[in-house]
């Protein structure tokens, strides 16, 4: 293990891997030393009632000593006690707990009864636990084993297809690259739809990695959210970490290595095809005649490593949990790569009876290293995979005359993919450091007392360096420049919990608190131009000879808050929960700092009145129904304010201070509410083998957060108003099966969600028509709308209706074509004599003839997982998918416009010529214009083999030889099939969707983004 | 009693830890390093930062970096499109079919709008600040003349306008408010130069051209006066700047190549009012973003003289202008390296027509095809002071005169000065034109000294040239669509329409 961290680590981990690996070997060191040994040695077998199986993983402890040990993979345990008057606690989660006394047996085999009846499991909530039966919300749960089922970026990633309700999309397959969260849509058009994670109790805390996951928790209703107020809107990702578990040291060691390659490959022209293509284009073409397959320069066989090790355990007093984790993956295109590495120390004290004190810290390295894609605008550096589509395949890597890099001839003068990829360097460090102490006293019986201070700080580092040897870098003799940010956030709860059992039927429990939170975040930077050399990167900023101007900044905000809830179960049956939350935010105007946002839920478990008790067929049976209001104050800070902004102005050479309006005061401005309503069930069938949960939910957003447009001749263009409102409603269902149960086990999860998203009202009922586009596909104008009655991220454009044959009308209208091969475009619409549009075609094409040409959101996504276990045997199958969705995709667009700029698809072939005229594909012609229309909408429908994964459990028998507790060995594939009609290379696209206004509003978007990868794996899980 | 005092030790720290954050905010922000308008205003320099603040919103792509002088240029009859793959909105400007929805102008109208409400600021700021008024009003008078500027180029295009003459802090204030007609912008217009013109200095701090002076003021009063055809005043304002070019600084420099040749210098005499970009400086939003050169630059040229062939002339333009006149070799590319190899101009990559060189040949520290260039564009120079007094003049004295004549013979006399070696091209003007010839001879002189720099649409459209230059037998670039009663306004961008309906109507024909 070690040697692995030295061998592989570069110098950046190098300092942290060792001094990681000591720590974790002191800890090993002074856990030995603990476990001394005792008088009386038992052993024996833990098997379930339910199926007679053996079951692993049983807790078995020697009461009051906190000494204890866990059943291997036969369920098999063994330990010394200190007397026979010792009593072993044996439990298991799903299993009522057992107490033996040990007696004169050294043999104590064990049947633990299932818990059918509660599904005691606790699942974690706001400011609490509720016991799984007792939830009234709508909440989903994923397991650590979910988690970890693939080696994963991050834990949200891992997350994708596990929850109904929950759509979890790729921003891109870069390594390390962010992923976009929506659980039941998207609420607002302008403020950020992320849901808020809460980790450990700390809202806005660190995301650990997956393996430091012990379960994670959706919560989806109002009643669920609102007790974070006007955080709540988007939903809650609730995230517990790993702790120790009484017993002695377990050590576990979870190691993989992955190789992957990019998803799939677009079927470009040939080199000789091109040539044929472009000559029609641009008849005095001259081929230079080299041949490249540019996606074989730019993609290479990348690969990850992932491992991790922990090490757990405790005694009465004290249980801890220490942790560290590698992440490391090669990227599938050249030069790019991600790093992750963290610590993390759970550690919890019992000081005495009443008083639990404990502390979470979590330290993280993320270092990347990006492949320039996703850009904004590819003037002359397109993105690596944008540019290895559409660059001539007729070109060398180098021109052979100048030894140069070779430079797009057809086009603006841009640099080869090979060039941007190898030349071009952008890296990005990130170190958060987090903390988290909490102390939980026992006032008197039922009332408790806890309260946690939280500090978290990220600090980030980016540089970018663009030398010489491109074009790019060239002109401007290389440019260099270096970022930095940071960024604090400081919180603290206090809350009371008093909870108690009245008269045996009255079961109360009623939490009150209140908590500060502040953040405040800082950046600067600078950029240079000109260099001497190429050699210093963006490390001699000094030593450029032109300067841009540097910038820096300060954001601060607060928020204040009191909550409090309500639990109230009469009989087990009825249940009740009431939910308020007062927030104050130093974000919103003057007039509007405080809010109250208050929930309620009922819900009745039908199976536990009288006439359903002995029911064979229903084990549970549960209705829920909630309503509540939640926030979204999702928008920057300072936002409120009027305020002017500097001007780059140059007067008698040289810049000078200079300002200009930009920005209007609202001193009304408050946050969005959202009121959900959602009605639900679960049902548990045949002793729980059968568990499903349904919902159906509503969910209205009025005072939308709307940059509304205002007047451009008042001198500024949007003002931000609480105008609007949003609507999602949708429903949701999940079915777990365990279909079989007895040597061979097979287990089926199955969810599926449909979110139905729509603009209620805009400002003035107007439409609001915007644009999202790769910059240097100039000319596009608007191509999305936000219309009332549609979905937020309609397109918009103008309906293709094929290609022009000889003797058609041509109709005309600037930048249209009007010759036989040119494309043709559907006259729908015009204006009468007063300008007002009249529904009729008017004979002529123009910006009236648009209309809505696509919808971006999915019918439906789903997933499905099977799991399936023989022996020691086990298979995971994990197919996930997403079903009518629109895609409008710009790379398709710029490469088969066919106008003579680039290379294109295969689809070319099929273009418009005297000779092939029965076609959609018009002929390649140099002067045509871009333009939104049905021809680039795409169905972006697919189904997508995520993970496929074969393990295998060594038989205790060996791994007790080796000193283990467990050994699986495993194979995985991830991403290997996806089935889809999309055209493009991948169905799972999230162009420009970043930042709260974009991502909410551009959706199905497709331009050259880093592809997904499809991995092999294999990997080992030991525990000792 | 330990115990209980143990207790009591305890709750005393909960309820510390948990107080210690509250309670010390009052949820008020207190921003550092934002601008607050509230607070800017104190000093009489704060005031000229947003008068400066004006003056670099106009040096952006939006306005003199592209847009809007790519329109006016595509608009005329001097430049044509070249490559066809250009965008649609731009071969619309150019081919007479544009929209309501056109993107050119969807981006560049805001811009003007947000130079005015700057020049607002700055003269709601110093008035605020109650200076006397020789210490004020030359603060007032310099943003009054960047507000007469914008609204000068807006009139021109769309016709009625919103016309907004304060600072807006309530933009719902004006949200209903209805165009105002473009005989009183021009009277407007005319009360801000007027109070410019009186109230500015004789030159500038380094007699820097960047910023409005006494003479500034003046010019555009001529120039506003000439587009009104109220030849009078027009030539009375020339004269004054004529009579008073030594004082300003003002003359022709020697050699027109000098023109364009960035860096050209901040004082440079020729320049009445110049448009200042610093050469391969990112100003952010668009500021200080030059991309004039590669606008017009030959697609397929070697850097840093290639660009994308977007605004290129028709080949009558060049096969008209007499290729003894020094002005054309200035003026145009036709021939150029590419790939190491001096090529002539039919064997261009892109389009096969000599391009324009005013901006591209000498784009000075720049990017790579010239963007981000170091020009200091001329919105108005001193030759056009004098072809204006020229066309005055002779518009009010019912013909050429000496005087007249004489303005224009300095202009030819410096453009014979072929990078110092004197040719006899073009002659003299000779004495004697009639009225109409010699006012012909003016708007021809005026086509070609001028040629690309923005001037030729609005004086077809000030003359009502179109139907000729468009449809006449000898049109440069024929448009047999073009439509009087339409195509000398613009639409105003539909959005403003949708957003303010009282705007309403649109310009006829859109």
């Amino acid at each position: 293990m070690k040697r692995y961290f030295y061998l592989k680590s570069r110098s950046p981990h190098r300092l942290m891997v060792s001094v990681l690996c000591q720590f974790l070997y002191l800890g090993l060191l002074s856990a030995m030393s603990y476990a001394r040994p005792l008088d009386v040695s038992v052993g024996g077998t833990v098997m379930g009632t339910d199926n007679n199986a053996p079951l692993p993983g049983v807790s078995v402890v020697v009461k009051g000593t906190g000494q204890g040990t866990t059943t291997n993979t036969s369920g098999e345990f063994k330990l010394n006690v200190p007397s026979p008057a010792s009593v072993l606690v044996f439990s298991f989660v799903g299993y009522l707990s057992q107490e033996v006394t040990v007696g004169n047996r050294q043999i104590i085999d064990i049947r633990l009864e299932a818990d059918v009846k509660a599904l005691s499991e606790v699942v974690v909530v706001g400011y609490g636990t509720v016991k799984k039966s007792d939830i009234t919300g709508s909440v989903s749960s994923v397991s650590a084993e979910e988690m970890t089922a693939y080696p994963a970026t991050g834990a949200v990633q891992a997350l994708q297809g596990r929850a109904a309700g929950v759509q979890i999309q790729a921003n891109n397959g870069e390594p390390g690259a962010a992923y976009k969260v929506r659980i039941r849509g998207g609420t607002s058009i302008n403020a950020s739809s992320d849901p808020i994670y809460v980790v450990d109790g700390f809202v806005g805390g660190a995301i650990p990695p997956p393996e430091d996951i012990a379960s994670l928790e959706v919560l989806k209703d109002a009643s669920a959210t609102a007790i974070y107020g006007s955080r709540g809107a988007n939903g809650v990702i609730m995230i517990t970490t790993k702790r120790g578990k009484t017993g002695k040291p377990r050590i576990e060691l979870n190691t993989s290595i992955s190789s992957q390659n990019e998803i799939n490959r677009l079927d470009l022209l040939s080199p000789t095809q091109f040539v044929t293509y472009i000559k029609e284009a641009r008849p005095t073409y001259v081929t230079p005649g080299a041949s490249t397959d540019w996606q074989d320069q730019i993609f290479r066989t990348g690969g990850i490593q992932n491992h991790q090790l922990s090490i757990s355990g405790g005694s009465d007093a004290v249980s801890y949990y220490l942790s560290g984790a590698l992440y490391d993956q090669k990227g599938v295109i050249l030069n790019s790569g991600f790093k992750r590495f963290s610590i993390t120390s759970n550690v919890e004290v019992k000081a005495n009876s009443k008083l639990k004190i404990g502390l979470n810290l979590f330290a993280q390295r993320n270092s990347k290293q990006q492949a320039y894609t996703q850009e904004g605008s590819g003037g002359l550096t397109p993105g690596v995979v944008a540019s290895a589509f559409k660059f001539e395949p007729d070109q060398a890597i180098r021109d052979p005359q100048t030894g140069r890099f070779t430079i797009s001839r057809v086009n603006d003068p841009t640099d080869n993919p090979y060039a941007i990829a190898t030349q071009l360097q952008n890296e990005s460090v990130n170190d958060r450091v987090q903390g988290n102490l909490f102390a939980e006293y026992d006032i008197i019986d039922h009332l408790k007392f806890r309260t946690t201070l939280g500090a978290t700080t990220n600090s980030g580092r980016s540089g970018y360096f663009a030398p010489t040897t491109l074009n790019v870098g060239r002109s401007v003799g290389g440019e260099a420049s270096v970022n930095g940010s940071k960024s604090t956030q400081l919180l603290n709860e206090n809350y009371l919990t008093y909870s108690r059992v009245f008269g045996g039927i009255h079961d109360f429990s009623l939490m009150g608190g209140y908590s500060y939170q502040s953040s405040s975040s800082e950046s600067w930077g600078g950029t240079g131009q000109s260099f001497i050399t190429d050699a210093v990167s963006y490390w001699n900023l000094d030593g450029s000879s032109v300067w841009q101007s540097p910038n820096s900044s300060l954001v601060e905000s607060q928020i204040k808050s009191f909550y409090s809830r309500l639990n109230y179960s009469l009989l087990d049956r009825y249940l009740f929960t009431a939910n308020i939350r007062r927030d104050g935010s130093s974000n919103f105007s003057r007039n509007n700092k405080f809010a109250t946002f208050p929930s309620g839920a009922f819900a009745w478990k039908m199976s536990n009145e009288p006439f359903m008790q002995n029911s064979n067929l229903i084990s549970q049976w549960k209705w829920r129904v909630s309503y509540g209001l939640t926030g979204n104050q999702a928008i920057a800070p300072y936002q409120t304010l009027a305020r002017f902004s500097n001007v780059f102005t140059v007067i008698d050479g040289v810049p000078v201070n200079a300002v200009r309006p930009t920005t209007v005061a609202n001193d009304d401005l408050t946050w969005e509410t959202t009121a959900q309503f959602d009605v639900g069930t679960d049902i548990s069938l045949f002793k729980n083998r059968i568990n499903l949960v349904l919902d159906y939910y509503r969910m209205v957003t009025r005072d939308l957060l709307f940059s509304v447009q205002l007047p451009q001749y008042s001198g500024y263009a949007t003002q931000l108003q609480n105008i609007g409102s949003v609507e999602n409603k949708g429903f949701e269902f999940t079915i777990n099966t365990r279909n079989l149960v007895g040597d061979l086990k097979w287990n089926t999860d199955f969810n599926f969600s449909m979110n139905r998203n729509k603009v209620l009202t805009l400002p003035g009922g107007t439409d609001l028509e915007y644009s999202a586009s790769p910059g240097h596909l100039v000319g596009l104008g608007s191509t999305h709308i936000l219309r009332e009655g549609y979905p937020v991220g309609s397109f918009l454009g103008w309906i293709y209706d094929g290609v022009y044959q000889e003797g058609d009308d041509f109709l005309p209208g600037g930048g249209f074509e009007r010759t036989p091969g040119g494309e043709k475009y559907r006259d729908i619409n015009g204006k009468d004599a007063q300008g007002n549009l009249t529904g009729q075609p008017d004979g002529k094409l123009n910006s009236d003839d648009r209309t809505i040409v696509g919808n971006p959101n999915p019918k439906f996504i789903w997933g499905l997982n099977n799991e399936l276990s023989y022996k020691g045997f086990d298979l995971n199958v994990f197919f996930q998918g997403s079903q009518g969705n629109d895609i409008l995709s710009y790379s398709l667009m710029e490469l088969n416009l066919l106008a003579g700029n680039n290379n294109a698809t295969t689809e070319a072939l099929n273009r418009w010529t005297p000779a092939n005229t029965n076609t959609n594909v018009p002929k390649a012609s140099a002067g045509r214009s871009r333009r939104v229309s049905t021809r680039w909408i795409y169905n972006g429908s697919y189904v997508r083999l995520k993970n496929l994964a074969l393990g295998y459990n060594f038989p205790s028998a060996l791994t007790q030889k080796l000193g283990m507790t467990k050994l699986r060995l495993y194979a995985s594939a991830q991403n290997i099939l996806t089935f889809t009609k999309y055209p493009g290379y991948d169905p799972e696209v999230n162009y420009a969707s970043s930042g709260a206004t974009d991502s909410n509003r551009n959706l199905g978007l497709d331009y050259g983004s880093y592809p997904n990868a499809k991995s092999y794996t294999v990997g080992l899980n030991i525990g000792f | 009693m330990t115990k209980m005092k143990n207790r009591a030790t305890k709750y005393l720290l909960f309820s510390l830890l948990g107080t210690l954050f509250l309670g010390c905010t009052d949820l008020e922000e207190k921003p550092v390093g934002i601008l607050a308008p509230e607070s800017l205003f104190k000093t009489p320099k704060d005031v000229q930062t947003a008068i400066f603040g004006a003056y670099g919103w106009i040096a952006t792509e939006r306005l003199y970096g592209r847009q809007f002088v790519t329109a006016l240029l595509l608009r005329s009859d001097m430049a044509d499109i070249g490559d066809r793959g250009t965008p649609a909105e731009r071969q619309q400007v150019n081919d007479f079919n544009m929209d309501d929805n056109n993107n050119m102008v969807k981006v560049f109208w805001p811009y003007w709008y947000q130079v005015i409400s700057s020049a607002n600021a700055a003269i709601s700021g110093a008035e605020a600040l109650k200076l006397p008024e020789n210490e004020g009003n030359p603060l007032i008078a310099e943003a009054r003349f960047i507000r007469a500027f914008s609204y000068y180029h807006l009139v021109r295009t769309f016709g009625d306008i919103p016309y907004i003459d304060r600072f807006i802090t309530d933009p719902n204030s004006v949200k209903e408010i209805s165009k105002t007609p473009a005989a009183t912008v021009y009277q407007n217009i005319i009360a801000d130069l007027q109070f410019a013109k009186q109230w500015l200095p004789d030159q500038q701090p380094n007699s820097v051209r960047s910023r409005a002076s006494k003479g500034t003021a003046t010019s555009y009063l001529a120039s506003v006066y000439l587009t009104m055809a109220d030849y009078q005043k027009s030539y009375t304002e020339a004269k004054f700047v004529i009579d008073n070019e030594a004082k300003f600084g003002y003359g022709l420099v020697a050699d027109f190549q000098d023109l364009f040749r960035a860096p050209e210098p901040n004082n440079l005499k020729e320049h009445i009012f110049a448009i200042d970009f610093l050469g391969q400086q990112n100003g952010g939003g668009g500021a200080n973003d030059d991309i004039m050169p590669p606008m017009t630059g030959v697609r397929g040229g070697d850097a840093p003289r290639s660009g994308w062939s977007v605004a290129v002339p028709s080949m009558a333009v060049y096969n008209t202008w007499d290729s003894r006149d020094y002005r054309k070799q200035v003026s145009f590319t036709d021939s150029l390296l590419i790939k190491g190899i001096l090529q002539p101009y039919t064997v261009f990559d892109n389009t096969k027509r000599p391009h324009i060189a005013k901006y591209a040949r000498y784009a000075g520290n720049s990017n790579a095809e010239g963007r981000y260039s170091d020009h200091n564009y001329a919105a108005m120079r001193y030759a056009e002071v004098l072809l204006i007094a020229a066309e005055a003049l002779a518009e009010t004295s019912n013909g050429s005169n000496p005087e007249s004549i004489g303005y224009l013979n300095r202009i030819r006399a410096r453009a014979r000065n072929r990078a110092g070696k004197q040719t006899n091209f073009p002659e003299d003007v000779a004495a004697g034109l009639g009225k109409d010839a010699f006012i012909d001879l003016v708007m021809e002189e005026r086509r070609l000294e001028l040629a690309f720099e923005y001037h030729r649409w609005y004086d077809i459209k000030r003359r009502k040239l179109g139907e000729k230059a468009f449809k006449g037998s000898n049109a440069l670039e024929p448009h047999a669509n073009f439509d009087a009663n339409r195509d000398y306004l613009m639409p105003l961008p539909r959005v403003e329409l949708q957003v303010n309906p009282n705007l309403a109507p649109q310009n006829p024909g859109y």
